[in-house]
């Protein structure tokens, strides 16, 4: 075996491989141990992108050993006090927490990096079972790969945000995996279809949240009842900031209720319409909690309905009656003005209705009201203009057509 | 009127100008039709004197004021739209008619002796005019022209020895900029209409000098001829009417295809797509974009220009060129007909192509 190891050795040497296997016993000769294994166990197939090998570290600096021994495995290995061979996946946080939990050592390969993935690992549900020795939970390859590893922002990383839903539904869409844990397995399922998940899997929009964004990521954890509004009102800071000041607010968590869960549901969101206040029908959202008829929350959510509606129609009417004047080339730039308030208007009516209070809708949608009467003025105004232009016109070319007609006579009669 | 017309009289003889007017004629025959198209792209250009004047009124060349105070111009000057409407429509109408009046006259041999000047005064008239089209362009200040006014910069820049100085000279500086804009805005209502009306009064009294031409053709067999008319006053009136026609023509055009303002011009954003030149322009554009990167020994897009500025200069001084152009049956009369009609339709198919693409 040794005489083999130092035959390959000087082999790949004579071939003028690069300097990570002149330098790197591991690699020159793992490479070699690899051709003999199936590919499930192959090590070594994707380590030329790994983001360690790339910045000069060693399948040492993580395993241990010696990677300047290329003449004698046991040199290269199991002589060396250091060495760890496979890591155990109850030891990876700490293996990879050498050096992740250095701010000082990760500094001098990015300046802002954090350095807090391990201690938040083990606030995570993941952290605390593995330390009751649960080792099927999530380590940190299970979610960044191994021998192979990419940054977190190279689109082909399994972290990387249009990838996070898939890598974790690895483990939490398994059925058997997530046997005995008491979870539901459908997030994904759900998650594809939702407003969110459509953003990010279907338009590509990193903006929009992954499972991640939600749940944490080295520190994952389900929310809790209290905050998520918190949560959801990290992006959604309007709409928060008027639900945690609402009466329904505290009515929800005297209830235990949960928050914008109720309402809007969690992994499965759609995007909301105006359909949720519709009293009466299938779609009204109050009544999974509420009666139906006659109580407050019907008549609340029907006037917060008509308010929203009767901006909409005259923020639409207005639209078209914009676009109408612009095709017929009439200049409406200043009208847009108008329209984008109103716009803009609509939305914060909209975001209003969180605070289930039907003044603060209203003056809400006050500005908006006038914003698209001035656009629909402004278009009305715009298209008589456009009519007195005809006119004025038909007008002009009636004369001159009548000119023309006098001098063909008279140059007939000539 | 009699009376003002003797009060002026009495001061200078009008008689000269009485005699003149009785004596010219016009030929009537199959293209006698053909006359008129100077006269409408005279007609046209006065309308651009009118409108462009009043324009000025309220236009205000820079940066921060030329797009605003066009579009205070449409949407708040009583009647704004409609000068800035016609301005534009009689622009392009008008270079249209020069092209037309001039492959007429060239088709009709009217360039030969002793009309050589008439010819030159002309091409220099339709140079002038696609200059006014190029720097007017520009005055809006939005993105199109804006961009477009970079690309037409760019073209004459590449111009062996003097484009670098060309550049910098049409864009007063590196870059199109607000310095640009000013220098076209007085290009455009100072200098070439200046160059104009002094090309079009020689242009004009050469035409009334040597009266009008009539194709070889008929010179030949006078049987084609069906007698001619005076020019004053059954011509005039003739042309009043076209006149009258193509003012309503334009009118209709300027209220129901109005020219869009578009966008403020950016100098930061990137080029939008679908740059493209006016459409006179576009002949040359889409023959350069055409030619390949290297041609020959040199730059594709310098063989180009080389090769419309060489084309120009012998459109210019075809009457010296075509030497039987009063034989209608001369070899070398029906060789030039022959290369115009070709230049014609190059014209036509690279601006349809232009389009198309």
């Amino acid at each position: 075996m040794k005489t083999r190891i130092v035959l390959l050795g000087i082999f790949c040497l004579s071939l003028g491989y690069g300097d990570v296997v002149r330098k790197d016993a591991c690699y020159t000769c793992h490479q070699v141990v690899d051709e003999d294994r199936d590919d499930d166990a192959k090590i070594m197939t994707h380590i030329d992108q790994d983001i360690h090998l790339q910045v000069g570290l060693s399948c040492a600096d993580c395993h241990g050993g010696d990677p300047t021994a290329f003449d004698d495995p046991d040199a290269a290995m199991w002589d060396n006090d250091d060495f760890l061979g496979a890591i155990e996946r109850g030891d990876q946080p700490e293996v990879c927490g050498k050096c992740h939990s250095d701010p000082q050592f990760m500094r001098q390969y990015t300046a802002s990096v954090r350095t807090d993935e391990v201690q938040q690992y083990w606030t995570s549900q993941h952290g605390k079972l593995l330390q009751q020795g649960d080792e099927h939970v999530a380590v940190c390859t299970s979610c960044h790969g191994v021998h192979g590893i990419l940054k977190k922002d190279d689109p082909r990383s399994p972290v990387y945000a249009t990838h996070v839903p898939e890598t974790c539904n690895r483990c939490h869409g398994d059925a058997d995996t997530m046997a005995g844990y008491g979870i539901p397995t459908d997030q994904y399922q759900q998650y594809k279809t939702s407003v969110h998940g459509k953003a990010l899997l279907e338009n590509n929009d990193i903006g929009a949240p992954a499972c991640n964004d939600c749940h944490g990521n080295h520190g994952a954890m389900p929310p809790n009842v209290v905050t998520i509004a918190d949560i959801c009102g990290t992006c959604h800071v309007n709409n928060r900031q008027l639900f945690v000041s609402s009466h329904l607010n505290y009515d929800m968590l005297n209830v235990g209720a949960k928050q914008c869960i109720e309402c809007h549901g969690n992994h499965g969101i759609q995007p909301p319409s105006e359909e949720l206040l519709h009293a009466g029908t299938k779609t009204f959202v109050c009544q999974s909690c509420h009666d139906l008829h006659g109580e407050k929350a019907a008549v609340l959510a029907t006037q917060m309905d008509s308010v929203i509606d009767s901006l909409k129609r005259n923020y639409d009417q207005a639209r078209a009656l914009i676009s109408t004047a612009e095709q017929k080339g009439m200049e409406v730039s200043d009208l847009y003005e108008f329209l984008d308030e109103a716009h803009r208007s609509l939305m914060q009516t909209r975001t209003s209705i969180h605070s289930f209070n039907i003044q603060t809708v209203r003056e809400t949608a006050g500005p908006g009201m006038k914003a698209s009467t001035n656009a629909l003025e402004g278009a009305r105004r715009s298209l008589q203009e456009y009519d007195r232009r005809r006119w004025s016109l038909f007008f002009m070319t009636l004369a001159a057509s009548f000119l023309v007609v006098i001098l063909i006579l008279k140059i007939r009669n000539m | 009127m009699n009376k003002i017309v003797q009060w002026i009289d009495e001061r200078i003889s009008l008689e000269a100008a009485r005699k003149f007017a009785k004596k010219k004629e016009v030929p009537v025959f199959y293209g006698t039709v053909w006359y008129y198209l100077g006269g409408v792209a005279l007609f046209l250009f006065i309308i651009q004197i009118i409108t462009g004047i009043l324009l000025t009124f309220y236009y205000q060349p820079g940066v921060n004021t030329a797009y605003e105070s066009v579009k205070f111009i449409v949407s708040k000057v009583e009647y704004g739209w409609l000068i800035r409407e016609t301005h534009s429509w009689s622009a392009n109408l008008f270079i249209f008619f020069i092209f037309l009046h001039m492959f007429t006259v060239f088709f009709a041999k009217a360039y030969r002796k002793p009309r050589e000047m008439t010819w030159m005064t002309g091409m220099l008239l339709l140079l002038v005019a696609l200059g006014f089209g190029f720097s007017g362009y520009l005055l809006p200040w939005n993105e199109l022209s804006f961009f477009a006014t970079r690309v037409g910069t760019e073209i004459a820049g590449a111009l062996p020895v003097v484009g670098d100085f060309l550049l910098k000279f049409l864009r007063a500086g590196d870059e199109v900029s607000g310095a640009t804009l000013t220098r076209f805005y007085g290009i455009h209502v100072a200098v070439l209409p200046l160059i104009a009306i002094t090309l079009l009064v020689i242009h004009l009294l050469l035409v009334q000098f040597q009266g009008m031409s009539v194709p070889p053709k008929l010179e030949k067999n006078p049987a084609l001829r069906r007698g001619a008319i005076p020019f004053f006053p059954n011509f005039v009136l003739r042309d009043l009417t076209v006149w009258l026609i193509v003012f309503n023509v334009v009118a209709l055009l300027a209220l129901l295809f109005p020219w869009e303002l578009g966008l403020k011009a950016d100098p930061l954003a990137p080029a939008p797509a679908g740059i493209r030149p006016e459409w006179y322009f576009m002949f040359m554009f889409q023959t350069l974009k055409q030619i390949p990167a290297h041609f020959l020994f040199m730059e594709g897009e310098l063989f180009g220009i080389l090769v419309f500025l060489v084309g120009g200069i012998i459109w210019f001084l075809v009457p010296f060129l075509d030497k039987h152009a009063g034989d209608p049956d001369a070899v070398s009369s029906k060789r030039w007909t022959r290369i115009g009609i070709i230049v014609l339709a190059f014209i036509i198919v690279m601006t349809i192509w232009g389009y198309l693409v």
